[in-house]
């Protein structure tokens, strides 16, 4: 069945334009002529409810997409489609941190008049912001990982008494300042995510997404109702009074999310002028219709995710590396674009293109079906029975399809096996669940090569339970790497060593087969102008407006 | 209540004759003959004669020439080819680029094959529970009934979804016995143990009657033993039944597999059955209908003929056995 | 009669614990099924995953999970789901209209055609019109309902829909009777007939040979020689006797199609009742609104079929003694 769930994925960065709507970093829609309207409330749709709209908790594109309208913290990325959407702002800070004692301290100056929202009513002051991350280890938030870190993170989230002794508020002076236990990189890229966007002292500890009074909004928008299946209602906040250009007012006067919409009857309803946009891509099988019928309402939408099969280095046969070079020569990548309906590029690289210095283009493995089946007999391993793993959102199923038939074709007895999206990346993601080899795709949290190196290839951190190391590729000299570019700042030096493990991952490890960068492409209502797509909110409701 | 025991052993002559009269019952009979020829041995005669594409074969980089003109089987937008008068891709192409054709013939295999070893599975087990039931009595009957009654008020798909997720990651392991979690095994024992309370509860109904008649009173009196009773005495009495159940059971069951294979919990890919060609078909049911409309034909056919045939062999053997169950 | 109806509840009850305990028991065995994982997000720490578990007691024993369960879902009433910690019961209660709506629509027009092609292929034994209404019955038991529903939505509303006579289809969806009856018909209109068209048939059928046996009934033969037109011996006592197992079979079906049937229909046409709240949850895993809606489910099976054996009673004295 095609279902749309909620855990689809992470965003990503660079947001090329159609073709035909030129690129570039500025706000551009279909038949975008001069300046935005003020006014109309946009008619959207979406498949099921946004798993929350608690900051804390969410942790999908549905959830990011309506958060960003409405709440804000330190930093901000900046509100703009392609790479500039990549670079860290402030925004309710008054400037970036200052840096201090060797990249382990970070001071943050909080910029006054910042207001919540009724019933709060007051203005946003540093110990918001450190009792909303704190919170996150009260709530059982699917984000503390980017924040154990910290000094006296990892007590708190034990004992959750006493506060993390490494944030220190200073009400009076409106600063805060954290204190890591070791340098980190990306830790900026951490705080402008929605999980350390600031809410009141006293929000209580559990999920606030049907809480009304406790939805306490500090952008331009608040929601107002949140019925679960039903409706979303999204308006103006009266309190918001814009401090940075980098956070606008919004056009729109108001959002109404349909809950339920179906992708089929969205294109539809869409096409009768019912609704305005969708939560979600369109469906694969509409696009060629669409792009034909309504060239200037099809944007597609790129990420920066990686598609890609993973192999488990401690199944056998893949414990062999001939094996898993054998599978990275046997895929053709243009015919698994195809399945995808053409939307995406193929490549070789673990790292997306859009990451700037940390790509670093290499073709280790062109198509070459006679020498698989070669290192196949070489390996030994020739009629080994192999399960190939996918979830059932489309087209994933044909992709995990045409690798067991390829693998069937070089020598190994291939079947497959399908869960539903919303249980398969727990399960892969547990070593009881020991899948030999299998689909998945990654969608960046923050747009650096850490998001993709160091998460998913860091034999460090392999757990039971948990582990995003899929293949359970653990080479120590690598590791070591990684760790030394995670303390290095952001930069071309630090990007260099993503790249430079890009290449030797899969020259000397292979336990990726990466297949391609994919693309998403979305089609709205004629009226709909001023789409933003960022990589880490996805698309921006303040930039969009509606025309008659 | 007395009555005289259904058609037995010397009876199924008569029942061929008035079977043989009813010509919907040897149309369907036909019907269902050539479905099951096509199937099994013309499967694999199509594909080293007709067109050499097994079920599995994918080409989605390749082309086909028609009328001069070189045609890819998948279109870069992943539009499959569709049907056309061809020996290859007679019923056009999926976006694996596979032959639609041959996969519904290889898929008839495993449909009919579910179908049926699930039904012989599931009559087997309500024939046990049935005889055994009615014939002990007692604390023996109530506990099956009570099962019985258990597995009957559980919603037939939440049951077998529910049943079919769970053994999804690790298969089956009872004692030594282990079934891999991609075997057909689980799809056909999930679907034989929904339907065994509709066809247990007729057997033990027909068990209690015969209980109290004439032939059963004679043969404990001259001391046979309960097992022999049960199995020389009333097996063959409600074997017609079973039978007329079986060729109903068949057809439903051939219609769950294909409802399960939609909600996905089915036959695993890969492995074509209707049902699962029908789910993936209907992913791209906008740009490739045929790739859902031929299999679900492909089932009404074959249910139509089962449901007819199932019917005319009631009438001919023991109008009392009513199955009914609901979709 | 009473002592009956009581041992009958007694017997419900016990059925659908019974079932919440096997509920429980399967989703416990699976793997996947681990919610504490599931809420623990993409970067989940070990020591988060600890605490969930511990929060939400995962770690308790498992018939201590299990009263707390029943607790919350049957006494506080507040039991919420581990896919996205919405509420349970209210997202039950906003389906049961939705599926209801489905569920009588189709009833209506099922057993309206299926008597009357009933009634006519009985008075026509035998006749051409007989014949074809047989095969047609046992196609319509014969045809994948989903594959229906599926093939309908894309005739009607994608292929054909530039058609006048099916541009008023909407592509699936629900809208309230209260908000737009008009509405609310149409977008049930291709739902109602997908799940009629299975069980007219059937029901014609049963309706022809229920109306055959009683035709030549004693009673009907006196009446018939008491010189009654044929008019009213048809009317009058041959079609009330006839409809008895048409009642019984009606309740099995409707609790039958009200607690299952509706998982098939609902998603295909996106009416979001309980059909599609369960088969969303089937697909996520999500133990406890499958757990609420398999009790759901059950309760209206059984219910429906303990008040099919009732009128039965009722209405044929002649079952009570045996």
């Amino acid at each position: 069945m095609r279902r749309v769930t909620g855990f689809l994925a992470l965003a990503t960065a660079t947001a090329l334009l159609a073709a035909g709507c030129g690129g570039g970093t500025s706000a551009s829609g279909s038949g975008d002529t001069g300046a935005p309207v003020n006014g109309g409330i946009l008619r959207a749709g979406i498949p099921g409810n946004p798993d929350h709209l608690d900051p804390a908790l969410s942790y999908t594109n549905e959830g990011w997409e309506i958060l960003e309208a409405t709440n804000n913290g330190l930093l901000t990325f900046k509100k703009a489609s392609g790479g500039a959407g990549a670079t860290v702002v402030p925004d309710i800070a008054s400037a970036m941190p200052k840096v201090t004692d060797g990249g382990k301290t970070y001071t943050f100056h909080v910029r006054p008049g910042v207001m919540f929202s009724a019933p709060v009513s007051r203005e946003v002051k540093p110990s918001d912001v450190k009792f909303s991350i704190e919170r996150l280890f009260r709530v059982d938030s699917g984000g503390v990982g980017f924040y154990t870190g910290i000094v006296g993170a990892d007590s708190y989230a034990k004992t959750r008494k006493g506060g993390i002794s490494g944030i220190v508020a200073n009400d009076k002076a409106m600063t805060i300042t954290f204190h890591l236990t070791q340098p980190d990189g990306t830790f900026n890229d951490y705080i402008a995510t929605p999980f350390a966007f600031a809410l009141p002292k006293g929000t209580p500890d559990k999920d606030i997404s049907t809480i009304p009074q406790w939805r306490v909004a500090t952008g331009p928008y608040r929601i107002t109702s949140y019925v679960p299946h039903q409706s979303i209602t999204i308006r103006r906040n009266p309190t918001f009074k814009s401090w940075t250009p980098d956070t606008p007012d919004g056009h729109l006067d108001g959002i109404d999310v349909q809950i339920g919409v179906t992708p089929e009857q969205s294109v539809n309803e869409i096409a009768d002028g019912q609704l305005d946009w969708y939560f979600e891509s369109v469906p694969p099988d509409r696009l060629t219709q669409l792009k034909a019928q309504y060239p200037k309402q099809v944007y597609p939408f790129v990420r920066n995710n990686i598609t890609y099969f993973f192999m488990n280095e401690r199944k056998y046969p893949f414990n062999k590396l001939d094996v898993r070079k054998a599978v990275n020569y046997a895929i053709d990548r243009n015919a698994l674009v195809k399945i995808y309906g053409g939307q995406g590029t193929p490549t070789e690289n673990i790292i997306p293109p859009g990451l700037g210095t940390a790509y670093k283009k290499h073709n280790l493995y062109p198509y070459n079906l006679a020498k698989a089946k070669q290192l196949i007999q070489q390996a030994g391993v020739a009629g080994a029975a192999v399960t190939v793993w996918g979830h059932n959102t489309d087209p994933t199923p044909s992709a995990v399809q045409y690798l067991a038939g390829v693998l069937n074709q070089i020598g190994l007895k291939a079947t497959v096996k399908t869960f539903d999206e919303s249980v398969y990346w727990d399960t892969i993601a547990t070593q009881k669940g020991d899948p030999q080899i299998g689909f998945t795709d990654w969608n960046q949290d923050y747009p650096e090569g850490q998001d993709f190196i160091d998460v998913a290839l860091n034999g460090e951190h392999i757990v039971n339970v948990g582990n995003n190391d899929l293949t359970n590729t653990n080479i120590p000299a690598y590791n070591k790497m990684i760790d030394q570019a995670k303390r290095m700042p952001l930069g071309d030096a630090r990007n260099a060593i993503w790249a430079k493990l890009d290449y030797l991952y899969m020259k000397n490890d292979a336990a990726w087969a990466p297949f391609m960068n994919r693309q998403w492409p979305k089609y709205v209502s004629p009226h709909l102008h001023g789409l933003v797509f960022n990589g880490n909110y996805f698309e921006l409701f303040p930039s969009m407006y509606l025309t008659q | 209540m007395i009555d005289s025991p259904p058609v037995a052993a010397g009876g199924f002559r008569t029942a061929l004759r008035r079977l043989r009269r009813n010509p919907a019952a040897i149309v369907s009979a036909i019907v269902l003959l050539t479905i099951v020829f096509a199937c099994f041995p013309g499967a694999p005669l199509w594909v080293s004669h007709a067109c050499n594409h097994g079920p599995s074969d994918q080409n989605i980089q390749g082309t086909i020439t028609e009328n001069g003109h070189k045609v890819p089987v998948v279109r870069n937008d992943g539009t499959p080819i569709g049907p056309g008068l061809r020996a290859c891709y007679l019923l056009g192409a999926d976006s694996n680029g596979r032959d639609l054709f041959v996969r519904i013939l290889y898929g008839g295999r495993i449909s009919l094959e579910v179908g049926f070893i699930s039904a012989i599975v599931c009559v087997t087990v309500a024939l046990v529970l049935g005889i055994l039931s009615a014939y002990a009595g007692g604390m023996t009957d109530s506990a099956i009934s009570r099962l019985l009654d258990l597995i009957w008020s559980f919603p037939v798909y939440l049951l077998a979804v529910a049943l079919a997720t769970a053994f999804a990651v690790h298969g089956i392991a009872v004692g030594p016995i282990h079934v891999a979690s991609t075997s057909l095994a689980i799809p056909i024992v999930v679907i034989a143990i929904v339907y065994v309370p509709y066809v247990a509860r007729p057997i033990r109904g027909q068990v209690l009657s015969l209980r109290r008649m004439e032939f059963i009173e004679a043969a404990v009196a001259s001391g046979a033993g309960p097992v022999k009773i049960m199995l020389a005495e009333l097996l063959p009495n409600v074997a017609s039944m079973a039978l007329v159940f079986l060729t109903l059971i068949v057809a439903t069951n051939i219609l769950t597999e294909a409802a399960l294979s939609f909600l996905g919990v089915g036959v695993p890919l890969l492995t074509p059955s209707w049902g699962n060609i029908i789910e993936q078909g209907y992913q791209t049911i906008v740009t490739a209908p045929w790739l859902t409309i031929a299999p679900g034909l492909a089932i009404m056919i074959t249910v139509v003929s089962l449901n007819v045939l199932g019917d005319a062999l009631r009438d001919a053997l023991d109008p009392h056995a009513r199955l009914r169950i609901r979709n | 009669m009473v002592r009956l109806l009581l041992g009958r509840l007694a017997g419900l009850v016990a059925v659908l614990v019974a079932i919440s305990v096997m509920v429980f028991v399967i989703f416990n065995v699976i793997p996947g099924g681990d919610p504490a994982l599931r809420l623990a997000g993409r970067h989940p720490t070990q020591q988060n995953i600890r605490q969930i578990r511990h929060d939400w007691g995962f770690d308790q024993p498992l018939y201590t999970q299990y009263f707390d369960m029943m607790n919350h879902l049957f006494i506080e009433r507040d039991l919420i789901s581990y896919q996205d910690q919405t509420p349970v019961l209210p997202a039950i209660r906003r389906g049961i209209p939705r599926t209801l709506s489905l569920a009588i629509g189709a009833a209506l027009i099922w057993m309206i055609f299926g008597i009357t092609i009933g009634v006519l292929s009985g008075l026509y034994q035998g006749r051409w019109l007989d014949r074809v209404l047989t095969v047609v019955a046992l196609a319509g038991v014969s045809i994948p309902i989903f594959w229906l529903g599926a093939v309908l939505l894309y005739l009607l509303t994608y292929k054909y829909h530039s058609w006048p006579v099916f541009s008023w289809i909407p592509p699936g969806g629900y809208v309230p009777f209260t908000q737009d009856p008009a509405g609310w018909a149409t977008h049930l209109f291709l739902p109602w007939i997908t799940l009629a068209v299975v069980s007219i048939g059937f029901y014609a059928r049963v309706v022809r040979n229920s109306l055959l046996d009683t035709r030549h009934q004693d009673y009907v033969r006196t009446a018939k020689a008491k010189g009654l037109s044929p008019h009213r011996v048809l009317v009058r006592h041959t079609l009330r006797t006839c409809l008895i197992p048409v009642v019984t079979l009606f309740g099995l079906d409707f609790g039958a199609v009200v607690g299952g049937t509706v998982i098939l229909i609902e998603p295909i046409f996106g009416l979001e009742g309980v059909g599609q709240y369960a088969q969303e949850s089937v697909a996520h895993l999500d133990l406890p609104p499958l757990m609420a809606l398999t009790l759901y489910g059950a309760f209206f099976v059984v219910f429906f079929n303990m008040l099919a054996d009732l009128t039965y009673l009722w209405l044929d004295p002649r079952s009570r003694t045996t």
